[in-house]
């Protein structure tokens, strides 16, 4: 089976080690700086930010390029639409294509910017087990009043925690489903028009019956959707009030210069 | 330990599912609850624990009342329930989250949490699958995971709703096992079947049909009640094989040695004269 992208690769690096409120603050604001950065010195000395942090998390790099890779056909998209619609110095003309100096740089630079967002947003998932981020998450917005949405940080953890769980059992059972139609006929390469809705339907009857036994297995297990408590224990340690010193040093020297 | 009081319950398109069920669960006993398919025997395991409430009737687990919401978690606390599907009893991404979810329901801190869980792989033998997926598994195993699932929140009273129904023979047999090891350690144990094979250890049988007990007593009394098959049981094969010997003339009490190895013992004895 092919793996799956954005996934989590167990490690003991520093970088693993860290809470993972550290990680997603860290995440969010590398985020906010990359799309403030003007210059390209500026997005190489991100990109090498990037690849010192990778070094440290001693992970392989392909788990960071297999984030990028599903984007491709975006990022090309958004720089061939910036190169050919900006308004600038032509570099040549043919037919009514006019790809414009102007346009190169701007395209380069978004197309950049977006590649660093995944890089960072892959460092995270890569190096945080995933329950640690929901439980990270649940943490952080455990002070906000989402009392006053209906909801509670706990039901939004344990619907993340959920939902990532039940993945892999929703693409078992779409390929259940397909071969149970197969074996009636339904071609699904001939007829996508028919074949969508009977692919649809007894899959969507089949998750409404297993969400209704997995919601009674929760209950019987003394699921409130109240307060819980987590097996991950989060705590702030030195290293990592230190990493976001370093990180706040690093995002002030660049907006700065 | 549970007790059931003229309990009556009927799903909301009017079908009634139990009528007047008095039923008392002693603490430490393994109680065998036997129907055919729609007899109202999964109803009644979603009543043992608050699951459903009764619309008639009451339900009180050590004094508890399942209708009062404030000692809901108290009850869970004490009464578990295992389902016939593992797959969709699971919450967590790895066998330690899932085992962690019902102590986490009980907001202990992290390290009992993490006590819990261990005792619960030790009590089922996960333990070098603690952070497998449990999507990894086989039904078996996976029956064995939603069953720590309830251990790690140590209740007193389990129940087990035809949890065998969708595994093979060999890992129904192993996971039945462990229940019955889980039995001896002092756990009461309510085990719901259409399999009677699976009730020879059982201290006592409920036979249900439309939504009523109609047979109650020891295995041997149920067993060889000629009732039975008219309530849509299939025999233990072991007393089937009995009943046909007796029709040609071989008598055989198997009143006592209805488990297939003292039956076999039984014969020996007969006839080999051992």
């Amino acid at each position: 089976m092919q793996e799956p992208v954005f996934s989590y690769v167990p490690g003991a690096s520093l970088l693993h080690r860290l809470d993972p409120r550290t990680k997603i603050v860290a995440v969010m604001l590398l985020g906010f700086l990359t799309f403030r950065i003007e210059n390209f010195a500026e997005i190489g000395v991100l990109f090498a930010f990037f690849f010192a942090l990778a070094l440290l998390s001693g992970l392989p790099m392909r788990v960071f390029f297999r984030a990028v890779k599903p984007m491709r056909l975006f990022i090309i998209f958004i720089f061939l639409a910036q190169l050919f619609f900006t308004d600038g110095r032509a570099l040549v003309s043919y037919w009514i294509l006019q790809p414009s100096l102007e346009g190169l740089e701007i395209g380069l630079k978004l197309a950049a910017r977006f590649i660093l967002l995944l890089l960072f947003a892959a460092l995270l998932t890569a190096s945080t087990d995933p329950s640690a981020i929901t439980c990270g998450i649940e943490r952080m917005l455990r002070p906000l009043p989402l009392r006053l949405l209906g909801i509670s940080s706990f039901e939004l953890a344990t619907m993340m925690n959920i939902s990532i769980a039940f993945l892999p059992l929703l693409f078992e059972r779409v390929e259940r489903t397909k071969a149970a139609q197969a074996a009636r006929g339904m071609d699904f390469v001939k007829n996508p028009f028919r074949s969508v809705p009977a692919l649809a339907i007894p899959l969507l009857r089949g998750v409404i019956r297993d969400a209704e036994e997995l919601a009674l297995a929760m209950e019987s297990r003394g699921y409130q959707g109240s307060r819980r408590t987590s097996i991950h224990e989060l705590s702030m340690q030195k290293n990592d009030w230190k990493a976001l010193l370093i990180l706040a040093l690093f995002i002030i020297f660049i907006l700065v210069l | 330990m549970i007790r059931l009081e003229e309990v009556s319950y009927s799903y909301p398109d009017g079908t009634p599912a139990l009528e007047n069920i008095n039923l008392t669960v002693k603490k430490g006993e393994f109680l065998g609850i036997i129907g055919k398919n729609g007899s109202g025997k999964s109803t009644l395991a979603l009543q043992l624990n608050g699951l459903l409430k009764p619309q008639t009737g009451r339900v009180k687990i050590r004094g508890m009342d399942t209708r009062d919401p404030s000692k809901l978690p108290g009850i869970r606390k004490l009464v578990g329930v295992v389902f016939q599907n593992p797959e969709t009893q699971f919450v967590g991404r790895t066998i330690e989250e899932d085992l962690a979810f019902g102590p986490e329901n009980l907001c202990l801190p992290p390290v009992e949490i993490k006590k819990c869980v261990d005792m619960a792989l030790a009590e089922t033998g996960l333990q070098k699958y603690k952070y497998r997926s449990p999507k990894t598994l086989s039904g078996g195993q996976g029956q064995c995971v939603a069953l720590a699932g309830i251990l790690a929140m140590s209740p007193e009273c389990l129940i087990f709703d035809e949890i065998t129904s969708m595994l093979d023979p060999e890992s129904g047999k192993a996971v039945l096992e462990t229940i019955k090891k889980l039995h001896k350690k002092g756990k009461t144990v309510v085990y719901i079947t259409h399999n009677l094979e699976e009730l020879y250890d059982a201290d006592r049988i409920i036979v249900m049909e439309k939504g009523k007990i109609r047979l109650e007593g020891e295995p041997e009394s149920v067993f060889s009640n000629p009732s039975l098959q008219a309530l849509g049981l299939a025999l233990p094969s072991v007393i089937e094989l009995a009943e046909l010997l007796k029709t040609h003339g071989m008598v055989i009490p198997w009143e006592k040695t209805f488990s297939p190895k003292s039956f076999a013992e039984e014969l020996c004895r007969l006839f080999l004269k051992t």
